[in-house]
């Protein structure tokens, strides 16, 4: 399943290829999610999102960790969804109407919907503009890339879906 | 034998196999029991049933070779070789010979059962060995040839029966039936239908033993048969039965048994089969084998792996939840004005596509349906058997063979229905003399009958046996501990004894009901299903117990519970029962909270604080939920119920994969998905607990 939900990201990435001058078609490309947790932007590699659905109600799974906030049914499909917020250790806030779940899949096809503060736009950049992270750690943030005058955390998808323990 | 079976199963290949040959041995188990009353009876073998196995015999040879499974093809020559003795006269029907086909048909079943599971062959190879070795000492002495001496009967004639054909001959003329042969011209063109009916006429008569072109004088256009008959009219009686222009009726050897008057055909000679093509007549039974019979499927079904048809299943739920939420959006559109004729039209599409949703939805049942046929024939074949090891005169009933159930449900079902049927005959029908002196008739009833009720099937076995003892039953049950002394105790709460484990009412055990193992396990099995039990008794009249069984599992009931603010489901059929209770009535002892269930303690379990849940709160008179898993009983205590429901039980995907309590979850329709408990992990819990405590 890799069609997008109307409105998703393929809107948005026609609105960012649009307002931007084209690249070099020389230079090879990354398209990145962009979204914002918290006032901070964090992007998702484009070909690990499956999909972006708006907040729907979300059963509890209880004994979890708390970043794990319980889970939704897509079309029949049970998927557990993380606060990204929570997972970053960050308080957590008053649900707000621009709150997404950005469907998250990995190459071994596990997934996960990720609960963000909201959805920017779908970034492309060379592959030049994007570098290591300030501390690599073992943290879910794999690189930092430049946009404009403020660097957006690249995320790991693998590392966002490792959520070990319980509460 | 000659190679080892050292390879592995379990593939593809294996299981349309094991699935094709299981058919074939499903044949050969039906037609042994017959044979074996044929044994019973005294009488002698059939010579189509005989036939029916040998071909099957043969089908299981070719296909094990097709298979390469060595060891079972090569068993199947020997046992077509022992059949083809029985055929031809050289192998008596007698009790050895019925014992070792009982056991050859039985190993084949196990060695299948070793493909199944991807075992080895080799370790039967002993066994294999046995029985290859038993084969000698049931063959007869060869029979002496010279019978044929006494018949008026051309040696070009003789010369060209064959094997099996002077084996019938040979047969007839022991029992001093006519020998006739009944020579007749056809004409070329249409000599398949002339003789067709010919031979159907003859064989209403007697046994046509072989049919044979005959050199003659006919005309150019027309060509001659004769016809070898065995029979108990007089040539005479033959001439005027058979009414074919041209025939002419020879006797070659007269019988011992005068002309009889009219009667109708022999049932040796002329087993029920009246209905044989035109193409069957013609050549004559038995037809000769055809080398590649068994390459070729006989019917034009496709077997299809089930698994195949949950995934079809579940593709039809997910199709069902998003036409819930078209409906929704349709709401929404209807609640503005300038969306409403939008709206208005958008339901009607939504309505056919709900119908069309509907009938996909029962299409796709309706392929896993099976009739319980099958599992019938193999209870009356255990019936038969068992009537005769016992010495009771029972009937046994079959109706509703045609009602169709769940392929894996039907599967399940025939160990819990032997076993009822076994409690029936072994211990409720009494002894002959026993029902004379209470002026029953001698001969005992048992019947099953299946019928649909609603998303069930009510399978209702009945019995005019003795009726359960309601005084022993009691008396047992406090023995046991299972029921206090002074407990007041319902007709039905009585009767619902037998479901206790460890009841046996009667002292002895018997190989037949097996030991201690009784009706409990059968309620359990059924339970594994999703369906009850339900026993009515009248002293010295008999018993009835019903089976009642949802018709799929590929959606299975659940109940929906409340506990505190959250929802959840528990499968339905591991619920034995719900109360609502009085706070007050939850003991504690070394910290363990039990319930007084009629006299046995109960032990539970609060889901709020198995699952630390503090939301919303508890209500003042809370549910107990009564889970058995096998033998293991325990009480969930929950605030709500919020009704039953039919689910499809989802696996939940993501990063947490120890959801310790929880088997999946269930989408309702309602967009909130409902988690359903895992009944075994919390039961499983709970004990341990009760243990460490």
């Amino acid at each position: 399943m890799s069609s997008a939900a109307p409105g998703s990201w393929e809107e948005l990435a026609r609105a960012a290829s649009s307002r931007r001058a084209a690249p070099a078609p020389a230079e090879p490309q990354c398209q990145l999610l962009c979204v914002r947790v918290d006032g901070t932007p964090y992007a998702v590699p484009i070909e690990n999102v499956r999909e972006i659905v708006r907040v729907r109600p979300i059963t509890p799974i209880p004994r979890t960790v708390s970043a794990v906030r319980g889970v939704i049914s897509l079309r029949g499909e049970i998927i557990q969804v993380i606060d990204l917020r929570l997972r970053l250790r960050l308080e957590p806030a008053a649900p707000a109407r621009s709150n997404r779940i950005v469907v998250v899949q990995v190459e071994d096809g596990r997934a996960a919907g990720v609960l963000v503060d909201e959805v920017r736009e779908v970034l492309r950049v060379p592959e030049s503009a994007i570098g290591a992270p300030v501390v690599a750690d073992a943290g879910i943030v794999a690189a930092l890339c430049a946009n404009g005058s403020e660097f957006v955390s690249i995320v790991d998808p693998q590392r966002l879906l490792e959520v070990e323990g319980r509460a | 034998m000659a190679k080892k079976g050292g390879r592995r199963g379990g593939n593809k290949a294996d299981r349309e196999f094991v699935s094709e040959a299981e058919e074939i041995l499903e044949t050969m188990r039906g037609r042994l029991a017959d044979l074996s009353d044929c044994l019973g009876a005294g009488a002698e073998a059939d010579p189509e049933l005989v036939n029916a196995l040998f071909r099957a015999a043969h089908s299981l040879k070719a296909l094990a070779g097709l298979f390469r499974f060595d060891p079972i093809s090569g068993l199947a020559h020997k046992l077509e070789d022992v059949l083809d003795g029985l055929r031809l006269g050289r192998v008596a029907l007698a009790a050895p010979l019925v014992g070792w086909l009982d056991e050859t048909i039985a190993l084949f079943g196990s060695l299948l059962g070793q493909v199944g599971d991807g075992a080895a062959l080799s370790e039967s190879a002993a066994r294999i060995e046995q029985l290859t070795a038993g084969v000698a000492e049931l063959t007869a002495p060869a029979q002496p040839q010279d019978e044929f001496a006494s018949l008026d009967l051309d040696a070009s004639v003789l010369r060209a029966l064959t094997e099996y054909e002077e084996h019938r001959l040979r047969e007839n003329i022991r029992r001093g039936r006519h020998i006739a042969l009944v020579d007749a011209p056809f004409e070329i063109k249409t000599f398949e239908e002339g003789l067709a009916e010919l031979s159907g006429a003859l064989r209403e008569s007697g046994e046509v033993l072989s049919t044979l072109p005959t050199p003659g004088d006919a005309l150019e256009s027309q060509i001659r048969f004769s016809l070898l008959v065995a029979t108990d009219l007089s040539p005479a009686e033959l001439t005027a039965r058979i009414e074919f222009p041209g025939a002419a009726v020879r006797t070659v050897r007269a019988g011992r048994a005068g002309p009889r008057p009219p009667a109708p055909a022999e049932p040796a000679a002329a087993p029920a089969a009246p209905a044989m093509t035109p193409a069957e007549l013609a050549a004559d039974a038995p037809a000769p084998i055809p080398e590649l019979e068994s390459l070729k499927s006989i019917s034009d079904t496709v077997r299809v792996d089930i698994r195949k048809l949950d995934d079809l299943m579940n593709l039809v739920g997910e199709l069902v939840i998003q036409r819930g939420a078209i409906g929704d959006l349709i709401a929404r559109l209807g609640g503005h004005s300038e969306t409403a004729k939008i709206a208005r039209d958008f339901t009607k599409m939504h309505k056919a596509l709900d119908r069309k949703l509907r009938e996909l939805q029962s299409a796709v049942l309706e392929v896993r349906m099976v009739p319980l046929r099958q599992v019938f024939e193999k209870v009356s074949r255990v019936v038969r058997r068992l009537r005769r090891e016992l010495g009771k005169q029972v009937e046994l009933e079959i109706r509703g063979a045609d009602t169709e159930l769940d392929k894996l449900i039907v599967e399940a079902l025939v160990d819990p229905l032997m076993h009822v049927v076994r409690n029936a005959l072994d211990h409720a029908i009494e002894p002959a003399d026993e029902r004379r002196a209470l002026l029953k008739q001698e001969t005992g009833r048992i019947s099953i009958d299946a019928f649909q009720r609603g998303r069930h099937v009510v399978i209702q076995v009945r019995d005019d046996g003795r009726g359960i003892d309601r005084a022993a039953l009691r008396g047992r049950a406090e023995q046991l501990g299972l029921v206090a002394p002074d407990a007041a105790l319902s007709e039905k709460e009585t009767l619902d004894l037998i479901f206790a484990p460890g009841i046996s009412t009667r002292e002895e055990v018997s190989e037949t009901s097996g030991r201690g193992v009784g009706m409990d396990i059968v309620r359990s099995n059924l339970a594994a299903l999703g369906g009850v039990v339900d026993v009515e008794s009248t002293p010295g009249r008999g018993t009835a117990i019903a089976m009642t069984l949802p018709i799929t599992l590929a959606i299975i009931q659940s109940l929906i519970v409340g506990v505190r603010d959250r929802r959840f489901a528990i499968p339905l059929n591991s619920v034995l029962e719900t109360l609502v209770i009085d706070p007050t009535a939850i003991q504690v002892s070394e910290g363990r909270s039990l319930l007084n269930l009629r006299g046995t303690p109960l032990l539970l379990r609060r889901i709020d604080e198995e699952f630390a849940l503090t939301g919303g709160a508890r209500a003042v008179r809370p549910c107990v939920i009564v889970i058995g898993i096998g033998e293991q009983r325990v009480g969930l205590v929950v605030d709500r119920l919020e009704g039953q429901q039919d689910t499809v039980i989802k696996p939940i995907q993501g990063p947490v994969q120890n959801l310790r309590g929880i088997s999946g979850a269930t989408d309702l329709g309602d967009q909130d998905p409902v988690l359903v408990l895992d009944l075994s992990a919390l039961v499983e819990d709970a004990l341990r607990r009760r243990e460490a405590a």
